[in-house]
């Protein structure tokens, strides 16, 4: 059983709708690390915040997935619960000093070969794109999903995902040097 | 290294670890408070409907029911005295056995 494997999930789904609280254990195990990296392009440097969004998002799953009418959709479904919540938070956040602060912090280790310069670049460019962009390039670009499954999650039509990713993409590579065809 | 060569890699550098087992006890944690709290709300429907038979009922058989415990009282306090001393006599004769 894959991480990304949708026949799993809908049969982990059906033994957590049953009462099974190892299988929604397993939902968590098999889906934290890709909300969560979601989660922290969507909200920026607030990775605490990120985390706890995160959480809040598998509790809302836990006590809605009766409501989910494609068990084999559940990451797509979660990502959406997510998703609805960052937007409530990243609108009432106004801690803006103290994520530019934990932004920095963040953005000064990275990985080899690429300057502490261009992952700072890359996180201004991240935090200056408008929420529904950034999510769209952290899933299709970050994480690899299709435009459909992003559709889907984030609620939005399938043109606007494909235009909001490019979009950003065009951004995102100007920040790193690249030219604006990029 | 190319733009998009760059941003592939910043991009896979800050994915969170595959496992992380205290942000799985933590969701596994709010998960069993969140039950918690439904379990007590489930019950509270019952509680009302509870409280509210017995108020009927104590409105309904409240003065028959005063007529019984007068008549009643001599014999319940009469077996209450007899119950305390059976207890107080064997505890006695426990305390106070040879073995």
């Amino acid at each position: 059983m894959t991480l990304n494997d949708p026949a799993g999930d809908a049969a982990l789904v059906a033994r957590a709708l049953a009462g099974s609280d190892a299988a929604f254990g397993r939902l968590v195990e098999r889906h934290q690390a890709a909300l969560r990296a979601f989660l922290r392009r969507v909200m920026g440097p607030a990775r605490t915040e990120a985390d706890d969004v995160a959480q809040d998002a598998f509790v809302s799953a836990w006590s809605s997935l009766r409501s989910l009418r494609d068990p084999a959709g559940f990451r797509a479904w979660l990502c959406g619960i997510a998703w609805r919540k960052a937007q409530d938070r990243i609108r009432a956040s106004v801690r803006g000093a103290a994520r530019d602060g934990a932004w920095l912090e963040a953005a000064a280790a990275g990985p080899p070969g690429v300057s502490p310069e261009d992952r700072l670049a890359l996180a201004a460019a991240m935090q200056d794109l408008p929420p529904d962009v950034r999510a769209c390039v952290a899933l299709c670009l970050a994480d690899g999903w299709s435009h459909a499954e992003t559709a889907v999650a984030l609620g939005l039509p399938l043109g606007t995902v494909k235009s909001h990713v490019a979009r950003g993409r065009a951004r995102l590579l100007m920040a790193l040097g690249g030219t604006d065809d990029a | 290294m190319t733009p998009e060569s760059k941003l592939d890699s910043l991009f896979a550098a800050d994915a969170p670890s595959a496992r992380d087992y205290a942000f799985e006890a933590e969701v596994a944690r709010r998960v069993a408070l969140r039950r918690a709290w439904l379990t007590a709300a489930a019950t509270a429907p019952w509680a009302i409907v509870g409280t509210v038979l017995l108020w009927a009922l104590v409105r309904s058989i409240g003065p028959a029911l005063e007529t019984t415990a007068e008549a009643l009282a001599p014999t319940a306090m009469a077996a209450t005295i007899a119950t305390t001393g059976v207890i107080a006599a064997l505890w006695l004769s426990r305390r106070f056995s040879a073995v």
